[in-house]
Parts: C-alpha cells; structure tokens; sequence
C-alpha cells in the first residue's frame, strides 16, 4: 500500500461535475482522479489513500454513504478526510455521514471557489 | 381469475389518514404486493401490510414471502408488529433493504418492537425469518428480477425496479425527483464558465434520473406535494406531483401510479390533482397513462 500525496479522488457519475472539478483545481498542482462509479473508482482505493476524497451520495452502483460505510471499515481508510457533494442537502444524510466522520457537505449547485478552499484546507 | 397482479394496500405518505373524507383513497402508509403465480413479493411494510398479511393468512397457499423494504423510516415499516404470517410456522419470510449488512437489516427490523414502544418483540415470531445479503446487487425471487437504485430521500433509500412478464414495473414511493430547469439561487455569485457548467450539471443529474426508469410500464412514484405544498416542502425529500408527471412523460414512461398521497389531502383534493394532472399529459402531447394510487387497486400483470 502506498500514500499518495496531493492526490485528490472525486467519485461522481456527473461528466459536468469532473469538468467542474478539474477546472477548479488546475492551478493547484493537484492530481485529481475522477471516477464515475464505486466499483471503478474501488480498483484505486482499494492500494491507495488519496488526501481527500469527494463522493456524490447518488451513485449508479451504490449509495455513496453505504460505499463510505465499507471504505471506513478498510484501515486503509479510516482516517481518510470525505466531503459528500449532493443535490438535495438532508439533514438525515448529515447525521449519517457525521457518524462516518465526514469532513463537510457540499450542495449543487457549488462555486469553482468552494472546492478550491476545500483543496487548500485538506491538501497541505 | 388474474394469476399475477399488483394490489395497492396503502397509499399514504408520512402518516395514516384514517378519516372518512380520505377513504375512497385510502388511509393506510406504503404497502404493494406484486403476485405473480402465487409468488408474493411485498413492497414496504407501512400499515397497509396488515390487511395483507390477513388475507395472506385466509387465502394463500404459497407461504414464500419476499419484503423489500425501501428505508426505515416509521410509514414504511409500521405495519410489521402486526404482520400475522411472521406470527405463524408456516411461513418463510425473507427482508431486503438499504443496509450495510444482514445484522443492521435485522436490528433495524427489531429495534421498533423494543420496549417501551411495542410490548412483542421480534424474537416472539415463529415464522422462518431470513434477511438477504443488503450486497447483492440483484435477486432472484421465482420469475421475477429484482434491481435497486438510490432515492433522493433522506438517508439511505432505494427504488426498486421489477422485470417479470416482460413488463418492468419501479416502485419509488418516496423520492424527491429533480427537475431539468431548476433556476441557480444567486446566480451573480457565479462567472459564466460556472453557470455553463452548472447548468449542463443540473441538466446531466436529470438525464440520469429518468434513464434509470426510462420505458418503465409501471412506475409507483411518490407525489405527495401540489405546487403550492413544494414550495414550503422542498429538501423534505418528497416529489411535486407536477414534476412527477413531466419527469415521467420525459422518460417515456407508459403508466404512471401517483403514490404516497399526502395525508393531509382529502378525496376532493385528489381528484384536482388527478384532473390537473390529465391537463398536465394533455397540454404535453403524451400518451402517457396516469392513475391514482387507491387502497385495493388492482392491476394485472397477466
């Protein structure tokens, strides 16, 4: 297993959310890896702790809180900082992302700003 | 005599409506059962699951039973300390539901019959009870397929998407839908790159959405809100009857089931919602088929 540095992993199967996201971090000499489901975004960490990691709780293979729930039982990933992006902000998705030790929630619409502060907080 | 069908045994959202001005609709939360050659898969386990389980109980030979269970949330399992074919021998009960695993399955199961809020827990039903691997990604249950995605709802919950007698049948009775046009809140706080690429991200998690139930030949949908309701309600994780029917007609859905009334809404309201909503289908040019949900509706699947 290895610890990658300035690595950031987006799990979002919105196209227009990893253009958004790249976009948003072109100038921060971060490696963004975005994947579109949990099973391909799992082949990467699976071996590999990105510095943050930002999941979309809507998914098409799985829930984005239940794939967190599996992540955090990984030693691996049990201290890895998670930002959850949704659509619809529920306050019953807070109380349990909170319990998985979720770093904050992002809402859709998000400025290019929002994630770029998030990057610099979590990414030193 | 119809081999396979659907019964609605109830079609309320949130909470029972047991006051006479709602019972031509019916005042029982989530419960359908899809019958098909005596296979009984049970859909939520609202009150609507205990009329169910009596008539499974008087009549039924088949003692299989499959419950799928949407989320956790009080309207949808309710009805399950009162579910007689869990109180008796003959009957092999099987749950599936969000969860991490069978254990959490079972002990969300449980913990409502706990003391203090219920007197009988679950350890007095004497029916075989099993509860799926919540990892499975699709079952099996005799001819019928069974599939699952995420619902805009809070906490973990899912829509189930049914394939049997080359029909496809999703129930989703409690689902917050999005909607294509949605207008960005202060838009002066974003640069024109954003907003481009925001809306085309709205516009992408709608497409998303209605490719999940595209072609659908029965969609169970929750419309628990008029217009008026929606906008006091919104992140309450329920639907706007409007959005429902355009969202269908967009997915080329071909008969759509308005679900999980609000209890709020008496027999007269919802019969302006189903009028309202004929208007809706005709203005748009579809053939989309709309019907009210109602406690003991039946539809054949033959």
């Amino acid at each position: 297993m290895s610890e990658y540095k300035r690595t950031a992993v987006l799990v979002d199967d919105n196209e227009s959310s990893h253009k958004f996201f790249l976009r948003s971090v072109e100038n921060l000499s971060i490696d963004l890896k975005a994947y579109r489901d949990t099973d391909t975004a799992m082949k990467f960490l699976g071996e590999n702790k990105p510095s943050i990691l930002f999941l979309n709780i809507i998914l098409p293979d799985k829930n984005g809180l239940t794939f967190l729930g599996e992540l955090r039982k990984l030693p691996l990933h049990a201290k890895t900082p998670v930002i959850m992006l949704t659509s619809n902000d529920y306050s019953q998705d807070r109380t349990v992302g909170s319990e998985l030790g979720v770093l904050d929630f992002i809402v859709k619409p998000m400025s290019m700003r929002t994630i770029t502060s998030i990057m610099l907080d979590y990414i030193k | 005599m119809t081999k396979s069908y659907i019964r609605f045994w109830g079609v309320r959202g949130s909470y029972s409506a047991p006051f006479e001005t709602c019972l031509k609709t019916g005042g029982n939360t989530p419960c359908v059962e899809i019958n098909v050659d005596g296979h009984t898969l049970i859909c939520d386990a609202g009150s609507g699951i205990i009329p169910l389980g009596n008539k499974l109980l008087n009549n039924e030979k088949n003692k299989d039973i499959l419950i799928l269970l949407t989320h956790f949330h009080w309207d949808h399992i309710s009805g399950l300390p009162f579910f007689g074919p869990a109180f008796h021998p003959k009957y092999n009960i099987s749950f599936f539901g969000p969860g991490e695993s069978k254990e959490i399955i079972k002990k969300y199961i449980d913990d409502q019959m706990k003391a203090p809020y219920f007197p009988v827990g679950t350890e007095e039903w004497v029916a075989n009870i099993s509860y799926l691997d919540p990892k499975e990604k699709n079952i099996t249950y005799g001819p019928m397929e069974i599939s699952y995605y995420s619902a805009y709802h809070p906490g973990i919950t899912y829509g189930y998407k049914i394939n049997v007698n080359n029909k496809t049948i999703v129930y989703i009775p409690d689902n917050e839908c999005l909607s294509p046009n949605k207008p960005i809140e202060n838009p002066e706080e974003f640069s024109d790159e954003e907003i481009t690429i925001l809306e085309e991200m709205t516009r992408e998690e709608y497409r998303a959405e209605t490719n999940t139930i595209e072609n659908t030949d029965i969609l169970i949908h929750d419309a628990q809100y008029t217009p008026e309701d929606y906008e006091k309600k919104k992140g309450w994780g329920h639907s706007c009857y409007t959005d429902v029917i355009n969202m269908a007609i967009d997915a080329n859905v071909k008969n759509l089931f308005l679900f999980s009334h609000d209890p709020n809404n008496n027999d007269e309201m919802i019969s302006k919602i189903f009028e309202d909503s004929k208007k809706i289908i005709k203005n748009r040019g579809s053939s989309l088929k709309c019907f009210i949900s109602t406690e003991s509706l039946k539809v054949s699947l033959d």
